[in-house]
């Protein structure tokens, strides 16, 4: 039988919209050692692998897979680099535990976006280069066609997806580690600039640097290591269709299947019912609400409502993103996830100081590469170990 | 814990760039696709008789059953527009000198949707499911290029 995994240890560094002098490795480092004092780990004698994520042309170096191991405790250990978010660094230590690999895994991503100068021009270079590269001057035009899509299927308005930008900056003033904690409204978010309309300025995360470092581990190490467990109940992951001419518009079909794929495997029938604190992608404000559908959160026709009237607030009757999501920590790309997975292991052992929601018992994390990608990973996590 | 400097303008940087150039290759049926545009001014998708879904552009196969297609089904020149965007700010978020607006549409015959830019919707404003056509370049200067296509006006009806 495949040993159930825990989560044992979590450490952060950075999320700031700058961390002035460190270099990348200092601030995986600041991290990593974090994670370890967290899990009670001598890195050099129990993690048996280790899983980085990152994209060589945000980096600035090629083959930066051979770049991670010293910063970490991982010379001389198994080291992958997976390319793409932080969550699916997860899905990869998970499977490395349940196949009997390794018993003890650590997984990173970071973001030292702060250092890189053309990070639109980064992004652009992701566009199919035949068909849509030489039209689109901007990535953010995919988000407008996405969220005008999203708006003309459900209903929805923009003044829906500015209040979620609100409050999830609002959120985030009791957030320590947010880099744009802010008392804004939702007429604040409605009146700042259109950028690519319906899309504005306020509704897209600002970038932050960052570095996530978790360590996971089998059901027999996790009772030596830690007395507070976060039990990984289950995870799942899908593509959508890449292609900007025949994808579905306006609705996140690949995340309702990775969502399908975790809740099987954490048993779970009713996630509205069953859950109880969400972290979801909220890189522009329109997603959130996209991504809460899509985890069978809540139907498209009560999206408004629940918005309206403070049901995703922290006191809510379904908490989503209470961290402040990266519209409030900031968008740390490949660490998106982790981020998000490190907000849900904070309030599933009561960490959460301040913004702590009572009696979380199960909590699910998405994340999403952001445009134009068509991928995600879901996991959901909890207090008790679940089915085996 | 490590010291973090306190004044980010005496941080020391070192600068790197490298020049990225490829050439892409459309393909069999991308090639057939860009070919039909400049020569005939006419757009070319694929029909997947199994899954009954037309994509274009053109492709050799499908990605909902995994069959073989051929580059062999002309759709539009009028169809649906089903989503657009009005963009002010270019790739680094600079401002655009002026607004444009891209739009995805469905021709007619397709299933798929054709990005391209809005053209002349000045004058009411745009809605999602306005009719529009194909606007292509005048037979001499058309290359085989998606820019072959000028973008889409909308049509009364
Ligand atoms: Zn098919």
């Amino acid at each position: 039988m495949e040993p159930r995994v825990a989560i044992v240890g979590v450490g952060h560094a950075g999320f700031a919209p700058i961390t002035a002098g460190l270099s990348y490795k200092e601030l995986m480092f600041q991290a990593a050692e974090r994670a370890y004092d967290d899990a009670g780990v001598d890195v050099r004698a129990d993690v048996d692998s280790f899983v980085c994520c990152s994209e060589d042309f945000l980096e600035g170096t090629s083959i930066f897979d051979e770049y991670v191991p010293d910063q970490l405790g991982a010379v001389h250990r198994p080291v992958q680099t997976v390319a793409g978010d932080g969550l699916f660094g997860i899905v990869t230590g998970t499977m490395l535990i349940r196949s009997g690999v390794a018993n003890v895994v650590v997984v990173e991503a970071h973001s030292k976006v702060s250092d890189v100068l053309t990070l639109g021009s980064i992004e652009h270079f992701a566009l199919d280069p035949v068909w849509n590269r030489p039209l689109v001057p901007s990535v953010l035009a995919v988000a407008g066609l996405d969220m005008n899509a999203f708006l003309e299927r459900t209903g929805l308005t923009e003044e829906h997806c500015a209040l979620v930008a609100a409050k999830n900056r609002c959120n985030a003033l009791d957030n320590p580690r947010a880099a744009y904690p802010a008392d804004l409204s939702g007429d604040d978010v409605d009146d700042s600039a259109p950028l690519w309309w319906p899309l504005r300025e306020l509704e897209v995360a600002g970038r932050a640097d960052g570095c996530v470092v978790v360590v996971l581990a089998a059901e027999d190490r996790v009772r030596d290591l830690t007395e507070a467990p976060v039990w990984l109940l289950g995870a799942g992951w899908s593509s959508g269709s890449p292609t900007l001419e025949s994808r579905t518009w306006g609705e996140a079909d690949f995340v309702r299947r990775a969502a399908q794929r975790a809740y099987a495997m954490a048993g779970i029938r009713d996630p509205a019912e069953e859950i109880d604190l969400a972290e979801v992608d909220d890189t522009y404000a329109y997603k959130e609400l996209q991504h809460v559908e899509a985890l069978g959160l809540a139907e498209p026709a009560d999206l408004g409502d629940l918005v309206q009237e403070g049901d995703l607030e922290p006191e809510g009757e379904l908490p989503v993103n209470v961290s402040g999501g990266a519209l409030a920590q900031g968008n740390l790309f490949e660490a998106n996830g982790l981020a998000r997975v490190l907000e849900c292991v904070e309030q599933l052992r009561g960490e959460a100081g301040e913004r702590q929601v009572e009696d979380v018992q199960v909590a699910v994390a998405q994340s999403w590469p952001g445009v134009p990608s068509t991928s995600a990973a879901v996991v959901v996590l909890g207090r008790d170990e679940g089915p085996s | 814990m490590i010291e973090r400097i306190a004044r980010p303008d005496e941080v020391r940087r070192w600068p790197g760039s490298i020049p990225v150039s490829h050439r892409y290759t459309p393909g069999v049926a991308g090639q057939a696709f860009l070919e039909t545009l400049r020569d005939r001014g006419v757009i070319l998708g694929s029909r997947c008789d199994r899954c009954r879904y037309t994509y274009v552009p053109a492709r050799l196969f499908c990605e909902r059953c995994f069959a073989e297609l051929a580059a062999d089904v002309e759709v539009g020149p009028a169809g649906v527009l089903r989503s657009f965007a009005i963009g002010f700010v270019g790739v680094e978020g600079e401002p655009l000198e002026s607004p444009l607006t891209l739009g995805l549409v469905q021709l007619d015959g397709a299933d798929a949707c054709l990005l391209h830019l809005v053209l002349d919707h000045s004058d009411e404003p745009l809605e999602i499911g306005r009719r529009v056509e194909v606007v292509v370049k005048p037979a001499g200067e058309r290359t085989g290029s998606i820019l072959d296509i000028e973008g889409f006006r909308p049509v009364e009806g």
